[in-house]
């Protein structure tokens, strides 16, 4: 195996064990963190379901953000929304054989996923153009744009400019999740493509992008309004 | 914390200026406090002072507001015994202006 | 008052976002507590020795105990969703005031201590240390916020800027750096049992007052106990209820109740306070401390359950960490707090009590729903009890009511200005320029409305409201409580 192959192999294991292990890390760290005292955002359902199928509605509808500020909502649902298509785009990679519903969507979702641009430019410009908002982004606000944004255009120059060789790059792919690395493709514009998604990997779990699993685990938004019918101990409430 | 010069003395106060010691108050003291306030101290404005420390002797506390105008009004008549006629002689509230005149502690809590 | 020595919001934008406008509250500054009020509370005299280390531990601490902390610190991902919707931003135009500016200055000492990003790149991750300059920012602005929580309704992960006020508040507390108002508080709830610090011969002639005063006004011989063994209820009111104006006037409301309804009833003058200021500062012993006050005079008057007045932050308290502070409350048939506002409810729906609307017809009258039990409480079985049932209690007792726009109401309500332990005079320009959002609503509701009375079931909104609403040329006496309003129309009956 070549010099480069080896490098490809060895660094994308680092990044699937830094990434998941990374995200598992944060997670079950928070879930382990006390709430030594219930701290629901009410009104909030009094049942757990309740608080399940709320949290579904807001998170499918980024509700908070819709209330909040419509022209970030745009932006930051368009984003959210192209991710999943491009995601979904991503999957016959990892998948032999691509099952029908998943291949069949496939144009539509190339469709969709070709935007990311899009909202990436456009939150990034906000970020710039609004006073409040350029006072509160830093390097690290956007350097995550700016990365998924390299990440977009270095993909999409493999469909639309340098024309990559999907079925090597399956095998690729395929191969490390086998367990049996095979050559990485020498591909330039992929090469770039996969570096920076390493990057992602690396930097997903301990940067803010790990609002993606924190959503699901906020005190405030989580727990259900259960007060006055559930007693509720602090593990360090020293009683 | 801090001092200011008063009726010929140096005395202590917080950082509202409310005097610290109980004890270095006189009506010439208040008279000073007042003009700080931009108060003129009238014989309304006395009443108030003289039944704020009566009744923080006995109770060690300030009276309760309905207290003060209910007394305010027996003594200047009924149409004064009223939250309005206390702001009019001490537009900073008769809880926190008038109890800093009469040498009182400031009320806390949510007042 | 000396009202020119800051400018006075317009209500007409009030509303409306302002533009940034950098340390336009930087210069206020806060009271720090006396030496003796610091150790008598349990925290160092003055600044020590390293607190810059100190405080850092004490995040480091903090955040593995509370998991608002550690992932508030962490997920956000400053979308600005929050960034115009804090009263004191909307008031001063201060980015610090943003929600998430606030938040950022621990973040910014977080990131440094505990994330690997900003370890490395200090300065395009916006790191930073414990310092000077940190340490007056945080004695400044987080004296800023009033914990109302409005910022998290609008946080897509909501992220609550109350949790992060009260540990920073609670480190700068632990390394000799207090704020006199809440300490003083604390301390006499300590030494007296409330607040104000009324002795119990002051709580009884005071109460003694009011018995003659209402039997002078209605003939009827309503009782205000104290301290009544045997008693059915035991209530608990902020001491507020006992000094101030309007707030006397609610607690003659309550008694007139239970009067009504011939249901026996007492205060304490042990627990002669229901706010409970050890939240404003985040100190959870000083929480559990003061509420076991309560708890301990529940049991030794065998009462039946406890009736709570007209508190916000207290309400929240009492319903939502009672229970696990100083529970569980196995002696009382009702185990949990009853809202006055509840009972009241209560008996009008079961037809128990009578009143005179016309009485109030002189009112046309809205409700401004407090922070703390608008978004941090519950009443009553629905979840938007605590929204409905101060409602319908008005309504019972008034022919005029009309709502606040849906903008300002609710869950989404403004803070009065002066919540979170900023009720204090050193604060007034921050408290005036707060205040500004929901006075402009209250401003529109009068002009177009004809409303000439607001009522409210929080003391802390009514001192603040009584307080700044002069600034806008609007008179206190539009300031009132639910409690006020049922008062003044309840048929007392001969129970």
């Amino acid at each position: 195996m070549s010099a480069l192959s080896l490098f490809y192999a060895g660094i994308s294991y680092a990044g699937a064990v830094v990434f998941f292990g990374g995200l598992a890390y944060k997670l079950i760290g928070y879930a382990l963190t006390p709430s030594p005292l219930k701290i629901p955002l009410t009104p909030q359902p009094a049942s757990a379901a309740g608080v399940a199928w709320k949290a579904v509605g807001s998170i499918l509808s980024f509700r908070a953000l819709w209330n909040g500020d419509r022209w970030t909502w745009v932006g930051g649902y368009g984003l959210h929304l192209v991710l999943v298509f491009v995601f979904i785009r991503h999957l016959r990679l990892f998948l032999s054989p691509v099952p029908w519903p998943l291949a069949d969507v496939q144009p539509f979702a190339l469709l969709i996923g070709a935007l990311l641009p899009l909202p990436l430019v456009y939150l990034m410009a906000r970020r710039a153009a609004v006073d409040r908002y350029r006072q509160i982004s830093s390097g690290a606000d956007y350097f995550a744009l700016a990365l998924l944004l390299l990440i977009g255009l270095s993909g999409l120059s493999l469909k639309f400019l340098f024309h990559a060789d999907v079925v090597g790059i399956k095998e690729f792919l395929l191969g490390l999740m086998l367990l049996s690395p095979v050559e990485v493709p020498e591909h330039p514009a992929f090469l770039v493509h996969f570096s920076l998604v390493l990057v992602l990997g690396f930097y997903f779990p301990f940067s803010k992008l790990i609002h993606a699993g924190g959503v699901l685990l906020s005190p405030t938004t989580m727990q259900a309004d259960d007060a006055p019918d559930v007693r509720h101990v602090n593990p360090w409430g020293g009683q | 914390m801090g001092t200011i010069d008063m009726a010929g003395k140096k005395l202590e106060v917080d950082e509202d200026g409310y005097l610290t010691n109980l004890d270095d108050w006189s009506r010439e003291v208040a008279g000073e406090m007042a003009k700080g306030e931009g108060v003129e101290m009238t014989e309304a404005h006395w009443e108030v002072v003289d039944f704020l420390r009566q009744y923080y002797d006995e109770y060690k506390i300030a009276p309760m507001i309905r207290i003060l105008t209910k007394e305010i009004g027996k003594k200047l008549g009924k149409e004064k015994g009223n939250t309005k006629y206390l702001y009019e002689l001490y537009p900073g509230g008769p809880a926190k202006q008038a109890c800093k005149i009469a040498g009182l502690p400031k009320p806390t809590g949510c007042v | 008052m000396a009202k020119e020595k800051f400018e006075i919001p317009s209500l007409e934008d009030a509303l409306d976002t302002p533009p940034v406008r950098k340390g336009a509250s930087g210069h206020l500054k806060i009271h720090p507590a006396p030496p003796q009020m610091m150790e008598k509370l349990g925290f160092p005299p003055a600044l020590v020795e390293g607190w810059q280390k100190k405080a850092v531990d004490k995040l480091g601490e903090l955040k593995e105990k509370y998991k608002s902390l550690k992932m508030f610190m962490e997920v956000c991902v400053k979308c600005g969703s929050c960034a115009d919707k804090c009263h004191y931003f909307l008031g001063t135009g201060d980015p610090n005031n943003m929600p998430v500016g606030r938040q950022e200055l621990m973040r910014k000492v977080y990131r440094k201590n505990f994330t690997a990003g900003g370890a490395l790149f200090g300065g395009f991750a916006r790191a930073g240390d414990m310092d000077e300059a940190a340490l007056k920012d945080w004695t400044t602005y987080f004296y800023q916020c009033s914990q109302c929580r409005r910022c998290s309704v609008f946080c897509p992960f909501g992220i609550d800027t109350a949790e992060i006020t009260m540990a920073a508040r609670e480190i700068m507390d632990s390394v000799g750096a207090g704020h006199k108002y809440s300490l003083e508080v604390i301390a006499k709830v300590h030494d007296v049992g409330n607040n104000l610090g009324i002795p119990k011969p002051a709580l009884s002639s005071t109460l003694e007052f009011l018995e003659e005063d209402v039997k002078e006004a209605t003939g009827a011989d309503v009782k205000f106990p104290v301290d009544a063994e045997g008693a059915e209820v035991l209530m608990i009111t902020p001491s507020a209820d006992f000094f101030s104006s309007p707030h006397v006037d609610s607690l003659v409301g309550y008694a007139k109740v239970f009067h009504a309804a011939g249901i026996s009833w007492t205060f304490s003058s042990y627990a002669s306070e229901f706010a409970n200021f050890g939240m404003f500062i985040g100190n959870y012993a000083q929480m559990k401390k003061i509420a076991e006050r309560i708890a301990t005079v529940a049991r030794d008057l065998g009462v039946k359950r406890i009736i709570v007045g007209e508190c916000g932050h207290a309400w929240r308290v009492a319903y939502g960490f009672w229970d696990t502070l100083v529970g569980p409350f196995d002696t009382l048939e009702v185990k949990r707090p009853v809202h006055v506002c509840e009972f009241t409810n209560d008996l009008i729906k079961r037809g128990a009590l009578k009143f005179d609307k016309t009485a109030n017809d002189g009112f046309t009258v809205t409700y401004h729903d407090s922070c703390n039990v608008a978004r941090a409480s519950r009443m009553g079985e629905s979840p938007e009890g605590q929204f409905d049932i101060p409602r319908e209690v008005l309504k019972a007792a008034c022919n005029k009511y009309v709502e606040m726009p849906d903008s300002v109401n609710r869950e989404k309500t403004f803070c009065c200005g002066g919540g979170g332990g900023l009720l204090t005079d050193e604060l007034m320009e921050l408290r005036v320029k707060g205040a500004a959002p929901k006075t402009a609503a209250l401003k529109r509701m009068m002009d177009e409305k004809g409303v000439n009375m607001m009522a409210m079931i929080c003391a802390i909104c009514k001192a603040q409201f009584t307080k700044v609403l002069p600034y806008y040329d609007i008179p206190m006496e539009v300031v009132g409580g639910v409690h006020q309003l049922v008062s003044n129309a309840i048929i007392l009956g001969d129970k």
